[in-house]
């Protein structure tokens, strides 16, 4: 376990990471499914970038958009819970780089594009989805949930029963 | 952690004992679902405020005690529909009491629940024939339906004993246009259409004060206008949400595209020129006082394919009328390109030009006198508009420094000081529920709409018969 090699004080500021990056997944994804009107059409028509022709054929599909909207909503907001709780923390931690890489590759921060929308700060190359992306990263690859989390309970279950069955 | 884990997890492995799950494990596990509460309470507060906030609209729009209390219901939940809803939210004594929308699985659906969060007890219904029906206390009806769906709705509601507040365009036929006034003079209900500049204070105030009292402007020789639109893409569905195609068929759809798109459709709807031209055009009669005696045009799917788009994106039109003081010309063009310069209405004098739009964010208001008119300043101390803006470019035009044969001395600029803070529909609603409890006249009622209807048809009809149409003065009388 990668965990080990970590301090405890360590390991708890990642457990933090991981507790305030899954309440910002949650809240955006109960935002969106309780919104009457939210859909992700605008900031995919506005995309930029190598995969801008993609983003804008999804918006222009009625059955995909729908499809990319309730994914959006009920992905957030799962992927949140679970990484709130530390259950299934590294597939969460996966599924939210998944949808953060999207969200930057829609609309990237590179040299050269000009958004007329203002965002609330200042960036070049690195925004926060990047920053938070890479935080799920350093979630993914420290097991946080086996420190903190159910995952540690599903985790002594699972031991308990292999050994049991072996025994 | 790693010292009492590994020494424990060591032990228990040299004992061949499987590891145990106790009570210092679980809690260690658990440890992180407290936050889950945390956010649960944040997000519970937070809801709390923005119901509060609905509330306080809600509480707003109540009825004081002595205002009559109005029941309606919204006949077509639609984009249309939603943004008469919004307005109608805003203002005191409605009661709404029903939603009709044929499609059931979605626009239904969606104004039902949003008028539930405002306390609005309503029930859904997918034929207008029921609903008038079984809701007996209903006082008016708000119909946001297709344009071709308009007479017969307006006609069966009026004759159920409802008021009706009808979206514009009247209807997309003259016939349909007629049948709706007879039916209202038959039944003496009242009839409101949706040409909601009406009851705008800003062109209320440019009509009474600019314009009527003042007569700044001197005599208008030319009029433009214009509503510019970006190309955008088909309106579509989910699947989830498809109409069933008997369900289309019954209400005269042929697939879930017309019905989306209807606006574009001929025998449906009247394209842009209607759906856009429309309000801008009434406001040239009204404000001209008069109706046109000709009409040319040109127009034609410059963008879009004909087969899905059978009305034209691009049209332009030229009126000609005989004001009280003399004959006038206004053009008018709307254009499905992209939207920059919106939308807006320019009304050129001898004394001076009031550029005019509905729009709060661009042309709201301004007005240019001629150097050569008499002085503005009684009416800038009548408060009619403002004092002239400070300009350079105008001091030096003045001074003789670029001004020669082919350039006029630029006139003075102003602006209309009536801003409009409330939804743009909102006061023409205002003033059709004034009128419903008796205490206000229509702006906008039957025979004044369908004036407009018949100078606005027109225009898709000069297209078609590709040269310049007369309107006889009986054609605007039903």
């Amino acid at each position: 376990m990668e965990e080990a090699k970590l301090s405890r004080s360590a390991m708890i500021a990642i457990t933090v990471l991981r507790v305030i990056v899954g309440w910002h997944f949650l809240y955006e994804g109960i935002a969106k499914l309780t919104s009457s009107s939210w859909s992700a059409a605008g900031y995919m028509r506005a995309s930029r970038g190598p995969f801008a022709a993609f983003f804008k054929w999804i918006a222009s599909n009625p059955q995909m958009l729908d499809n990319t909207n309730l994914i959006t909503m009920y992905g957030l907001t799962i992927v949140g819970v679970l990484l709130m709780l530390g259950l299934f923390t590294r597939l969460a931690a996966i599924a939210g780089i998944g949808f953060i890489l999207l969200f930057y590759l829609c609309n990237p921060p590179f040299v050269g594009y000009f958004y007329s929308i203002p965002t609330e700060g200042s960036y070049l190359i690195v925004n926060k989805n990047l920053v938070e992306l890479c935080a799920l990263a350093v979630i993914f690859l420290t097991r946080s949930g086996l420190f903190a989390g159910l995952d540690r309970i599903l985790h002594g279950l699972f031991f308990r029963r292999t050994r049991l069955a072996t025994a | 952690m790693a010292g009492d884990d590994e020494k424990r997890k060591a032990a228990q492995a040299a004992s061949g004992e499987p590891r145990k799950l106790d009570r210092r494990e679980v809690l260690k596990g658990l440890s992180t679902v407290p936050a889950l509460g945390l956010f649960a309470y944040a997000w519970q507060t937070q809801r709390a405020f923005q119901q509060a906030r609905v509330e306080e609209i809600a509480a707003a729009a109540q009825a004081p005690a002595d205002l009559q209390e109005i029941n309606i219901a919204l006949l077509g939940a639609g984009a249309q529909g939603q943004v008469l809803t919004d307005a109608m939210l805003r203002i005191p004594g409605l009661r709404f009491r029903a939603v009709c929308d044929v499609w059931t699985e979605y626009n239904q659906k969606r104004v039902v629940n949003s008028l539930k969060r405002f306390k609005h007890e309503v029930n859904g219904y997918e034929d207008y024939r029921e609903m008038l029906d079984k809701e007996k206390d209903l006082d008016a009806v708000i119909i946001a339906t297709p344009d071709f769906w308009h007479a017969q709705h307006a006609i069966d509601c009026l004759k159920a004993g409802k008021h009706v507040y009808c979206e514009k365009e009247m209807s997309n036929t003259l016939e349909g246009a007629r049948s709706i006034v007879a039916a209202q003079r038959e039944t003496g209900k009242l009839l409101q259409v949706g040409h909601q500049r009406r009851s705008n204070p800003r062109y209320l105030h440019c009509y009474n004060k600019i314009l009527q009292d003042a007569k700044m402007l001197g005599r208008i020789v030319t009029v433009y206008g214009q509503w510019n639109r970006g190309v955008t893409p088909d309106l579509g569905a989910p699947d989830r949400y498809v109409i069933p195609e008997a369900r289309l068929k019954q209400y005269g759809f042929k697939d879930m595209h017309q019905f989306r798109n209807w606006r574009w459709y001929k025998g449906k709807g009247g394209g842009p020129i209607v759906d856009l031209g429309s309000h801008q055009i009434d406001i040239y009669s009204w404000f001209l006082g008069t109706n046109p005696s000709h009409v040319m045009a040109s127009g034609g799917n410059l963008y879009y394919d004909p087969k899905t788009h059978e009305w034209y994106d691009t049209v332009m039109a030229v009126y000609d009328y005989d004001t009280p003081l003399g004959p006038a010309k206004g053009y008018y063009s709307t254009q499905t390109t992209n939207g920059s310069q919106g939308y807006f209405e320019n009304f050129m004098g001898d004394q001076g030009t009031l550029l005019i739009s509905e729009s709060e964010v661009n042309f709201a208001g301004q007005l240019y006198r001629d150097p050569n008119a008499p002085a503005w300043d009684e009416w800038i101390q009548k408060g009619y508009v403002s004092a002239p803006k400070e300009q350079e470019a105008k001091a030096k035009s003045d001074s003789g420094a670029i001004a020669d044969v082919r350039e006029s001395a630029a006139p003075d600029q102003h602006t209309v000081p009536v801003t409009l803070r409330d939804p743009y529909h909102q006061p023409h609603l205002q003033n059709f529920f004034d009128a419903v409890r008796g205490t206000a006249k229509l702006n906008c009622p039957a025979e004044e709409a369908y004036q407009t209807a018949v100078a606005v048809l027109k225009v898709n009809e000069a297209i078609e018969a590709k040269s310049r149409l007369a309107f006889k003065p009986e054609d605007f009388k039903v």
